[in-house]
């Protein structure tokens, strides 16, 4: 998923001072006060793309399966167990039976049962995200089910062709277009998750506002202020609700980083990103110091080049520019938050993802030979290249990040390039356009553990939506037959051949550096760490203090 | 003896008594304290932006980030957080420490005196320059055209002023960022603000787009001072007068009516610049204003706002560069209006 930088800092807590007896006679406390970052732009799952909807959407409706926050292997959640053909092709999942949708008032605070979560609503729920009347941008993750692509598309307008079918009321049936490995992941995601037909066909858009909303996860959605605050409280209804320690989460949505960070020392907070700047204080501070933790993220911050843009149509400027980024000094003097040097797209924790090889020839910080490829490609020092931009969204922590690369650029190389900015909203309009920037900067989140959701989801040239414009048939090949194939081992050795093509023999792309959160959380919280989706508040804790 | 004689020493002895009206309030000027000492800093300002390269120990693009924020060892000890040197790198290396590139905040100050000051200058001049003429067309010729030209204002008025900046910025910035084909629009305005940059010694600023944005919003409040000035001086005895020998219009707006309200609206002018110059900071500060790593004002105190709890030392200076100009150009403005505005004449 597309993802601002600000979002890393996720989650800012703050304890309510209202605190009860939980089991064993530990004092809990009863409610916590989170920081969502940002208004969601959604909160229908089947519409989210970005981090601040999937948080909401992670606490408020359950998927057949979800990550585990240690291993990131695949566990049951809706679902009790599945299978999977043996041709990879058909996977039947067999689903838990004491769920139930919930429908809260918010002015009587009366919750009512809406009926069991059935294989139809989930039935229901994929064929929505793919109806292309529902305009889900994440449509093309299920583009992998039998005929979803065709659907989405237009080319098929009946929905009973698409592969999902409900055998009863708690078996669902998937029919894959080419087996996937990874598909247990993907049938967990919010664009795959049930959803309540009912409240939908009545109240049309605003189906996922408070009193008119059903829900089934472990907290109903209490009030949503727009732009100001949002507020959720434990569903008792929930089928694990006597391990749900925290009673109502209250959400604000505090944008500014160093803002919320303030809130955080002064004792309103209790869990909170840290700002860059901050950081140094922080870890002398003997207090701070101790709250401080880097929690691995699923992410990669990257450059693409536009490859059909010149001077970026040619793979040797491509090659100088990729090599005059001193990753390491960017990370350790600018950054300072423990983050890595990206070598590749994937970020290591992925499947398939070549990060931790030391074998992988990664594109060295060389400024001697990106001079010499910069002159063999007919511009020695940088003369005679045409205007270059570098466009980036709005945002403090990008510019420095430009500033810095945009400095090493003209010293190493003797290049001049514009620095332009804009909206988020627009700045995606402009990337995802046919006029994509000469370069451009993006994250990119796993949406599942796996490669395929990196290189072939985002560079394919047709089935990805590779917004370099780049078309490489090698890579399209490798990348499609380690979908298609089943062996770990084959696929590892494919997306290697895949991953050295895009980032080191084309250098198509220049990954800059893996993510982390670095997360400031109070000694009475009792946390897990989500590296990917959204944060399980179900399972923290939070103390008498 | 012959006509030509006396005319000339009539001509002489008009330009004298014209020389004596501007020395006069120049005197008048000078005498007042606050605005000497403003006019002073304004002066001082202008030659550091002329100067820039030369009073700047460090180009403000460069720095390396192993000296990332530095705090200046004599400023340390005023700083109100205590343990500040248990994190920070506290030396002398640079005069006002450096930010989180490195980079010199002294040096980014001088250059950034190289945005404000044209900024408000310009946007000073266009204002001048559009609200003038049209106030001067509307207020001349009156009826039908006054109304409509003036109801045109009116429309204008009723946008806030700072939501049409943003909103012209955005487009801007959507429009003008990238690379255009030769032949457009957008690329000749490219062209020109390429021009504009170089001029300014900026790489890659945007200034044109920038002045732009201001002086289409600017020039309002002007046209209806203007129009105000001249719908009370057109019936007067020597605007009839100009009229019997038979002066045309043009000739009567520009030699009659222009050199008398003149004064007063340089000296609103003059109280706008401030103005001005905030509304770049406050773009730079959102992001809209110049683009990076031309150091603007309000680029650096946005960046500073960040680390304010951490390294205040990076919003500190820039603030207050900023503050000082805006103090200088108000005590110039009050005292040039004291001075020039021949209804505040005697009332000192």
């Amino acid at each position: 998923m597309n993802k601002k930088f600000v979002l890393v800092s996720l989650l800012v807590v703050v304890a309510m001072l209202v605190s009860a007896c939980g089991g064993g006679g530990e004092k809990l406390a009863k409610s916590i006060n989170l920081n969502l970052g940002t208004e969601p732009p959604t909160l229908d799952p089947g519409l989210a793309t970005d981090t601040t909807s999937v948080q909401c959407d992670e606490l408020l409706f359950l998927g057949l399966t979800d990550f585990d926050d240690k291993t990131l292997e695949t566990i049951p959640e809706l679902a009790t167990k599945w299978e999977v053909s043996p041709d990879g092709l058909t996977w039947t999942f067999y689903m838990r039976k004491d769920v139930v949708w919930v429908h809260y008032d918010p002015a009587t605070k009366k919750v009512t049962e809406k009926g069991p979560v059935t294989a139809y609503d989930i039935e229901y729920g994929v064929k929505r995200t793919l109806d292309p009347v529902t305009a889900s941008d994440y449509a093309y993750v299920d583009y992998i089910i039998k005929n979803g692509q065709k659907f989405n598309t237009g080319e098929i307008t009946d929905a009973n062709e698409v592969g999902v079918k409900a055998l009863d009321a708690y078996t669902i049936q998937f029919t894959l277009e080419k087996p996937a490995g990874y598909f247990a992941g993907i049938a967990g995601m919010w664009v795959n998750r049930p959803v309540p037909r009912e409240p939908i066909e009545k109240f049309g858009d605003k189906w996922t506002e408070p009193g008119n909303i059903w829900t089934n996860g472990p907290y109903m959605l209490e009030t949503w202020e727009h732009e100001n605050k949002m507020v959720m409280v434990k569903n008792p209804k929930f089928f694990n609700a006597k391990n749900v320690s925290i009673e109502t989460i209250n959400w604000a949505m505090v944008v500014e980083e160093s803002t919320a960070f303030a809130m955080y020392e002064n004792g309103e907070l209790d869990v909170c990103g840290v700002p860059s700047a901050d950081l140094d204080r922080v870890r002398a501070d003997p207090v701070l110091s101790k709250e401080l933790y880097t929690a691995p993220y699923l992410c990669t911050y990257y450059y693409g080049f536009n490859n059909t843009k010149p001077p970026f149509d040619n793979k040797l400027v491509r090659q100088a520019f990729s090599m005059t980024i001193d990753r390491k000094k960017l990370v350790e003097t600018v950054l300072k938050g423990g983050q890595k040097p990206a070598k590749t797209f994937a970020c290591p924790g992925i499947f398939g993802s070549p990060a931790e090889d030391p074998n992988f020839p990664e594109i060295p910080f060389d400024p001697a030979k990106a001079k010499q490829l910069l002159a063999e490609a007919g511009y020695p020092d940088g003369k005679g290249l045409p205007e270059i931009t570098l466009m980036y969204n709005t945002s403090e922590g990008h510019k420095r990040i430009a500033e810095f690369i945009q400095q090493g650029w003209k010293e190493h190389l003797g290049v001049e390039v514009k620095l332009a900015n804009q909206e988020w909203a627009v700045y995606l309009k402009t990337v995802h356009g046919p006029d994509t920037p000469q370069i451009y900067r993006l994250g990119w989140c796993a949406d599942y553990p796996d490669e395929n959701n990196w290189v072939l989801e985002v560079f394919h040239p047709t089935l990805g939506s590779n917004d370099i414009k780049w078309n490489n048939a090698e890579f399209a090949r490798l990348t499609e037959e380690a979908a298609a194939a089943s062996d770990p081992a084959k696929r590892k050795e494919l997306y290697f051949q895949a991953e050295k093509i895009l980032v080191h023999d084309e250098a198509a792309i220049a990954p800059i550096y893996y993510y982390v959160r670095v997360v400031c959380t109070k000694p009475y919280v009792e946390r897990t760490y989500a590296p990917l989706g959204g944060e399980h508040i179900d399972k923290w804790k939070v103390k008498a203090h | 003896m012959t006509v030509q004689e006396r005319a000339a020493s009539r001509l002489t002895a008009r330009e004298q008594r014209e020389t004596n009206l501007w020395a006069d309030a120049f005197r008048r000027l000078i005498r007042n304290r606050a605005a000497l000492v403003g006019g002073l800093i304004v002066l001082g300002l202008i030659l550091t932006a002329i100067f820039a390269p030369q009073i700047a120990p460090m180009h403000y693009a460069e720095g390396d980030s192993y000296n990332a924020l530095t705090v200046p060892s004599w400023l340390a000890p005023f700083l109100p957080i205590k343990n500040i040197q248990s994190y920070a790198k506290i030396n002398n290396n640079f005069l006002l420490g450096s930010d989180e590139l490195g980079r010199d905040i002294f040096s980014r100050i001088v250059y950034g005196t190289r945005v404000s000051l044209p900024v408000g200058f310009m946007g000073a001049l266009t204002a001048l320059i559009i609200g003038l003429a049209y106030g001067c067309i509307s207020g001349y010729y009156g009826g039908k055209v006054d109304n409509i030209m003036m109801r045109i204002v009116d429309i204008m008025y009723a946008f806030p002023t700072m939501l049409l900046i943003i909103l012209l910025m955005a487009f801007f910035k959507s429009t003008f960022a990238q690379v255009q084909e030769p032949g457009t629009i957008a690329y000749t305005f490219n062209q020109i603000n390429k021009v504009v940059d170089r001029f300014l010694g900026l790489q890659g600023g945007g200034m044109l787009f920038i002045f732009m944005g201001i002086g289409l919003t600017a020039w309002m409040g002007m046209a209806r001072l203007a129009r105000g000035q001249i719908l009370s001086l057109k019936e007067k005895e020597f605007i009839e007068a100009a009229h019997t020998v038979g002066a045309g219009d043009l000739r009567i707006i520009v030699r009659h009516i222009l050199p008398n309200i003149l004064g007063p609206c340089i000296v609103a002018e003059t109280l706008a610049i401030p103005g001005y110059i905030n509304y770049e900071v406050f773009l730079s500060f959102i992001g809209l204003g110049v683009d990076a790593p031309t150091p603007s004002w309000g680029s650096m105190i946005s960046e500073g706002s960040r680390s304010i709890r951490s390294y205040p030392h990076m919003i500190l200076f820039p603030a207050l560069a900023l503050s000082i100009t805006m103090f200088a150009f108000n005590f110039l403005g009050d005292g040039l209006r004291d001075a020039l505005d021949p209804r505040m004449r005697g009332t000192s």
